[in-house]
């Protein structure tokens, strides 16, 4: 065994554990038959859990990384099992466990459908208890209704003619191999383009349409993916039980799973499983306390809620970089010195050119000229300007916005200047369609944006920072700026998730240009913090690096060199002037008179919602209107400084 | 006709429960912008109370509701002090607090079945007995009249409270804004605890008025929370003559379910309201502000 193979599995040092561990616990999931008994009793409770771990998985990809808190999935999964069993009760001869699982997933995905189509209308909590109330619902009616067997339920076992093909130590490894499965999906999911997309809605709804998600249609995906893998499980479920009952999904099932989640820990891909064994295995084999389980149950949760609410991996995460198994991230103070390593173990062409500027980071301000062009790609097809024509917004009896007139022109950086509550930030969500105007319309060329939802406004061209940084915080500063290329690199849904060969290249290049732009803006060495351990001023700059990875055609800068150091601010302004260069129109809103006056080719000031002044720099420093109402004074600003 | 409308009363009856539910889950949301899923189950504790006083203590009804209101109130607080001010002193991220509310219900609940152990499911005697009184032609048990009226005087206290005294004003900004409500001398955490005082005041009346109408069946409170639920999202978030308005459509609403459709099938009732007021008015019909971005 050479060296190198050493150091890659980290025989080394503890890092071995790493992938062992995991390969240890897979082989003791196949055997546990061996350990625990394999009496057919006790092998029917096995899959019964193994099926449930299969619910877990995908309440995890919705719940946990999509933040739909679809609570009741449990109602999904017996809509599913119905389906199935009927199936199977009517074609005794025809229908497999293939068959049961698409049958399941296919029926269960309808199932989610009805309850997210109208929930989602609303969102937040509504989804929740809107699909608990399903699963309240489903076993009630079912305990009613003679043809899923009302109370007693549907014994396949006893329906002649049934045989299944699968069964003893051959179906319980097949089902352990199911739920390994469900969990690679899940993984590939969530490493993909449309797992980037969960991550960023649940953090912000704002932030998400700010690069172009389409917010509904993603957290439909995310429920839908949810619903039919439920319903597979309904599916297996029943395979292995050859029965379903009302009892067999009740509401409180569904809170056990969410105990399960929340312990183990959501939006980590193996959390969920932890915790949904030791809650439903306690639950399982327990029994002589299920009383008081209940009781357990419900103060672990809370504690868990309270005081852990990323649950036992958050710890086991904390533990593992603690005892070296895992490495640990890069913290603040060790800066430029862990980028090295990795530029050699990613080496790319834009990440070798560039390599030696990236080494001496922090001190990294590339003068303009320095910089590579960013020319546009999202709506680069229509030179026209972006113009804000007769806007006006009030807010109860504010009118914080008023006969509105502004003009950003491609290649030109608009500045916007005016003094808090003037309506300069009004305008850029107007701008975005956070907000909708009362009077007026916003155009590129002959093309209406003010009655297009927000997503399209960032996909016609027009990308956006926020005043206060919208990250995603559990993210590193790479992974924010990756969903912002990925919207303009052409691959679907599918190629992405199960790595088609279209799909690796674009997951490829998407993280290479991310790369790149953040080491164009001197990011270098934060790309694999986490975005909660930024700085704000390189949280401002990452939010930069991600408005300029959708290589825009305007890009709308809310205040960006607000709390930043004398380097970052030079640095900014290096960018807009790089953006201009490169044919993009800025609309640039800062406190910062000096720089905006340096840069700007057009200034715009704004007072009480209304537009006080609109020329260049040098006609606004002659201009007596905006001193008297800023300073008070009736000399032109050039005088007064 | 005398069908149709015994089910119209009885429907009312029963949205009268569901309209308290929603109202207390109202109080709740307009000063801590937390949805308190264990609403149910504290009214579920204040019916397993009633059993106790009426059936088995044989207690005076005045003495019973005293006891209600104190042991409703006491779980209130003891809820907003575990699970609810661990998310409203920080700024709310994601939905825990749901997940605490919940975990508390289920605490509730699983300790009220072990208090009321295998017995079987009794009837509650009434504050009026089991008299009735006839409305148009048609027994009406005063159990459904106290209920109905309880719900209204409710209603009618909680909105002369918000709009006309500075408290009630006090309690609606902190939701708004609480930061800004802290600028003007609001003590946020008061304010929360406030609320889970009058909401388990509202609770605890809800269950003395309803424990005769839904017998001491301690089970069933998450039940009865999802349809206050229900009541409320069809009536409108944070109005109150939503919450009231909302309760009896679907009171009524099940109770037609089960005069022309089926009995078997009441839950499903709850299902189609909710399904077609999110698809049609996702606000509720009385609804003015949207839930907030999570």
């Amino acid at each position: 065994m050479n060296d190198h193979l050493i150091g890659r599995l980290g025989l080394d040092s503890r890092a071995w554990l790493r992938w062992a561990v995991p390969l240890v616990l897979i082989i003791v999931l196949y055997i546990v038959p061996q350990i625990g008994g394999s009496d057919s009793f006790r092998m029917g409770e096995y899959e019964e859990i193994l099926s449930f771990l299969v619910i877990a998985v995908a309440l995890n990809i919705a719940m946990g990384y999509g933040g739909q808190y679809i609570l009741g999935i449990t109602a999904v999964f017996a809509v599913g099992a119905y389906g199935a069993i009927l199936a199977a009760k009517y074609h005794p001869h025809g229908v497999g466990l293939v068959a049961m699982c698409i049958i399941g997933g296919v029926v269960g995905a309808v199932g989610g459908m009805i309850i997210g189509l109208p929930a989602l209308r609303v969102g937040g909590f509504y989804l929740a208890l809107v699909s608990l109330f399903a699963a309240l619902a489903i076993p009630t009616v079912a305990q009613q209704w003679g043809l899923v067997g009302a109370d007693t339920g549907i014994p396949l076992y006893a329906v002649s003619g049934f045989a299944p093909e699968i069964n003893g130590e051959e179906l319980y490894i097949i089902v352990v191999s199911l739920v390994l499965l469900a969990t690679l999906f899940s993984w590939a999911l969530v490493h993909s383009r449309v797992g980037h997309r969960f991550v960023a809605l649940h953090t912000s709804q704002q932030l998400a349409s700010s690069i172009g998600i389409r917010a509904y249609r993603t957290q439909l995906l995310a429920i839908l993916i949810s619903s039919v893998m439920a319903g597979i499980a309904g599916g297996i479920y029943v395979y292995s039980q050859q029965f379903f009952a009302p009892g067999s999904s009740s509401v409180q099932f569904a809170v056990l799973l969410l105990a399960g989640m929340t312990i183990g820990g959501m939006g980590t891909i193996i959390g969920p499983l932890i915790g949904s064994v030791i809650i439903l295995g306690i639950n399982q084999f327990f029994t002589s306390f299920q009383q008081y389980n209940g009781i357990a149950f419900g103060i672990l949760l809370l504690l868990f809620a309270v005081f852990l609410p990323n649950g036992l991996m958050a710890r086991i995460t904390v533990l593992s970089e603690r005892l070296g198994i895992r490495p640990r991230a890069p913290s603040l103070t060790s800066g430029p010195s862990a980028s090295p390593a990795d530029t050699a173990t990613e080496p790319t062409a834009a990440t070798a050119a560039t390599a030696v500027t990236a080494v001496t980071a922090t001190a990294a301000v590339r003068p303009a000229a320095q910089l590579p062009d960013w020319p546009p790609v999202l709506g680069a097809g229509d030179s026209s300007p972006l113009v804000v024509d007769g806007a006006r917004r009030t807010f109860g009896g504010v009118t914080a916005v008023d006969d509105m007139h502004l003009t950003i022109t491609r290649g030109q950086i608009h500045g916007l200047i005016g003094s808090n509550g003037s309506g300069k930030t009004t305008l850029l969500n107007l701008i975005s369609r956070f907000y909708s105007l009362d009077a007026g319309q916003i155009m590129i060329g002959s093309t209406r944006l003010d009655n297009q939802p927000p997503h399209a406004v960032a996909r016609a061209g027009i990308a956006r920072t926020f005043q206060s940084p919208k990250l995603m915080l559990r993210e590193t500063a790479l992974e924010n700026v990756i969903p912002a290329v990925e919207l303009r690199v052409r691959c679907t849904g599918p190629e992405s998730v199960l790595r088609l060969p279209r799909g690796i290249r674009v997951n490829r290049q998407a993280r290479d240009e991310a790369l790149e732009i953040l080491e164009q803006l001197g990011l270098r060495h934060v790309i694999n913090q986490q975005a909660a351990a930024l700085p704000h001023g390189t949280r401002r700059m990452v939010e930069m690096a991600r408005a300029i990875a959708l290589r825009p055609s305007f890009v709308l800068l809310d205040e960006p060199a607000a709390g930043l150091s004398p380097v970052e601010l030079e640095m900014v302004a290096n960018v807009c002037q790089n953006l201009a260069r490169s044919g993009v129109g800025v609309l640039l809103i800062e406190h910062n008179v000096p720089m905006v006056l340096s840069i700007a080719d057009t200034v715009t000031c704004l007072h009480q919602g209304k537009r006080l002044f609109q020329g260049t720099p040098a006609e606004l420093r002659a201009d007596t209107s905006v001193a008297s109402v800023f300073l008070g004074i009736d000399e032109p600003l050039e005088a007064s400084s | 006709m005398t069908l149709f409308l015994t089910a119209l009363i009885a429907g009312l009856a029963v949205g009268s429960v569901y309209g308290l539910i929603a109202l207390s889950y109202t109080v709740v949301f307009n000063s801590t912008a937390i949805f308190n899923v264990a609403q149910g189950d504290l009214m579920m504790a204040g019916v397993l109370v009633s059993y106790f006083c009426l059936d088995r203590w044989h207690l005076p009804q005045i003495l019973t509701l005293v006891v209600i209101l104190a042991v409703v109130v006491a779980i209130s607080l003891l809820e907003e002090r575990v699970a609810v001010r661990p998310f409203v002193s920080k700024p709310v991220v994601g939905l825990g607090w749901f997940i605490a509310t919940l975990a508390f219900s289920l605490v509730i609940e699983t300790v009220a079945s072990i208090i009321y152990g295998q017995n079987p499911v009794v009837p509650i005697p009434g504050a009026f007995g089991s008299g009735t009184i006839v409305v148009a032609g048609v027994h009406v048990a005063t159990k459904f009249i106290l209920a109905f009226v309880t719900m209204i005087v409710v209603m009618v206290a909680l909105e002369v409270f918000y709009k006309r005294s500075w408290l009630g004003t006090a309690m609606r900004g902190v939701a708004e804004d609480r930061e800004v409500a802290a600028l003007r001398g609001i003590d946020a955490l008061r304010i929360s605890r406030l609320a889970f005082v009058i909401a388990g005041v509202v609770t605890g009346l809800a269950a003395f008025v309803v424990a005769p109408i839904v017998s001491a069946d301690v089970t069933v409170g998450l039940t009865y929370g999802l349809k206050g639920f229900i009541a409320l999202a069809a009536g409108g978030f944070g109005s109150l003559r939503g919450c009231v308005i909302g309760g009896l459509l679907l009171g009524v609403a099940e109770q037609m379910f089960d005069l022309y459709i089926s009995s078997n099938y009441e839950i499903l009732a709850g299902l189609i309201v909710v399904l077609i007021v999110l698809a049609v008015r996702p606000s509720g019909l009385f609804g003015t502000r949207a839930v907030r971005e999570v």
